[in-house]
């Protein structure tokens, strides 16, 4: 957000959220499968911000639309969790991982279309195959991704093994270049 | 003067080169307008002397202030206080106030026009990331800027250089009739100047708070591995919950590429290599051989 929106802008000139990007995911399936021994867990999720109580009526009404819509035009199965931060998840599965990609982007582009936009937080997706579970999240405001390797101890993470992924990634997948911004989402609620 | 000693904040560093070069032109901008409207050259230099006076005697509280760092008490944190208190006694210092700055970045500063009156500033990120050891190659680091009374003559860097640019412009009023390049060029290219010079400076006091931290702990590679550790990528990837900074992230309003490149032109600190170094070299002559 520049100083020219702060200034004179304030809320409604809040960059959009950025969805195309996320098909990037699909195509490095294959490194990420191949090369890097990543098997996808068949489940990811878009993690939304918390509304304020006005809001809050007419997105019940939205969120249990846009679940019709979904389970209408794609296979995928989805379902809403909240977390202890109080943000939204919709947790979508599928065992195709293309599918579960375009999935996602499904779910935000119709929170987007109704006015959710601003709310998008990150898209999640895990995987599976190594020591850890693995993650990649994928920032809406920046429209790029980065990784995410909890430890499981608190709040601590596998630096090393998440600063070797971004290096093996960077050529397929556009990856955050700004380290202090790769915030992790410790505890999500994918199950 | 704030003296920031460590890490690899680009952010921090090219918003405090815009900020302490624009607060300079604004002296000279400032008084050079009071000398156009008649003020006479002897007002002007105390005034001027006022200035510094004031930015030497409030050093501190702009330091805390501006960096959110909280004073704790011995109580609050007493492996902390034990350190500066172990430190203090060996490089002969009066103990300063003792601060913590909430972030996550490791990162230490020390501020205060003297000894008697310093505070000794670190992120909850030093903490948390480095050895004990290393942390207190880094606290002896900024101790060492203490006790070399770095705000003192930082401040008065910074004074002469804005004496000279206003010397440039009252003696260009003098003889606004000559020929020659116009006035405010020249003012312009006197503090760049002078600026670069204070920057130079200000890298050289920090080879000499190096060299103190290796003297008083004997031990120059535990500042070497804590400088190291500052600078890796992995400690500027955040240990917080992407939902619990959200509501920070409408604050950052220089994009990062700009930042990155602002930041290696203008350094007030030595690159990472000639710190390692001088330090590898400080410890070869006390016969601790380490490899930079």
């Amino acid at each position: 957000m520049g100083l020219g929106s702060v200034l004179f802008g304030g809320r409604k000139r809040l960059k959009g959220a950025k969805l195309d990007k996320l098909f990037a995911l699909s195509t490095a399936q294959v490194t990420l499968e191949t090369e890097l021994g990543l098997k996808p867990a068949g489940v990811a999720a878009v993690v939304s911000k918390p509304l304020s109580a006005g809001e809050f009526a007419r997105a019940e009404q939205e969120i249990d639309d846009l679940l019709g819509v979904v389970a209408q035009t794609s296979g995928s199965e989805v379902r809403r969790r909240d977390d202890t931060y109080g943000y939204q998840w919709l947790v979508v599965r599928d065992r195709d991982f293309e599918d579960l990609v375009t999935g996602v982007h499904l779910v935000a582009s119709e929170l987007s279309s109704r006015g959710f936009g601003e709310q998008l937080l990150a898209a999640l997706f895990a995987f599976e195959g190594r020591d850890h579970p693995t993650y990649l999240i994928y920032g809406f405001k920046r429209g790029a991704f980065w990784p995410f390797v909890p430890t499981g101890e608190g709040q601590e993470r596998d630096n090393p093994a998440e600063l070797r992924l971004k290096s093996e990634l960077e050529k397929e997948l556009p990856i955050e270049p700004d380290l202090t911004r790769w915030l992790g989402l410790f505890d999500a609620p994918l199950d | 003067m704030r003296r920031k000693a460590y890490g690899r904040d680009f952010g921090l560093s090219s918003r405090m080169f815009l900020t302490i070069f624009l607060l300079g032109a604004l002296y000279v901008g400032f008084f050079a307008l009071l000398l156009q409207s008649g003020a006479s050259y002897g007002v002007m230099i105390v005034l001027l002397g006022a200035f510094a006076f004031l930015q030497y005697f409030t050093s501190d509280k702009i330091a805390l202030a501006s960096s959110g760092a909280k004073v704790v008490t011995p109580e609050q944190a007493p492996d902390l206080h034990a350190m500066v208190d172990r430190l203090c006694a060996m490089s002969d210092l009066p103990k300063p106030r003792v601060a913590v700055i909430p972030t996550d970045v490791p990162n230490a500063f020390a501020t205060g026009r003297s000894p008697k009156r310093s505070v000794v500033a670190v992120t909850e990120g030093l903490w948390k990331r480095l050895d004990p050891p290393e942390i207190e190659g880094v606290i002896a680091h900024e101790l060492a800027h203490i006790a070399n009374r770095d705000v003192a003559v930082m401040t008065f860097a910074s004074f002469f250089s804005n004496v000279a640019s206003l010397l440039i412009w009252f003696g260009g009023g003098l003889g606004r009739n000559r020929e020659g390049p116009p006035i405010w060029l020249i003012a312009l290219v006197v503090y760049f100047v002078s600026y670069f010079l204070i920057l130079a400076l200000s890298r050289y006091r920090e080879f000499a708070a190096d060299r103190g931290a290796a003297l008083v702990t004997g031990a120059p590679e535990n500042l070497m591995s804590a400088l190291q550790k500052i600078a890796s990528d992995m400690t500027r990837i955040p240990q917080r919950d992407l939902r619990q900074m959200e509501s920070l992230n409408a604050f950052y309003i220089i994009p990062t590429n700009v930042k990155r490149s602002a930041a290696t032109l203008f350094m007030t600190h030595p690159p990472l290599e000639k710190r390692l170094a001088r330090l590898a070299a400080i410890a070869q002559e006390m016969g601790r051989p380490v490899t930079a």
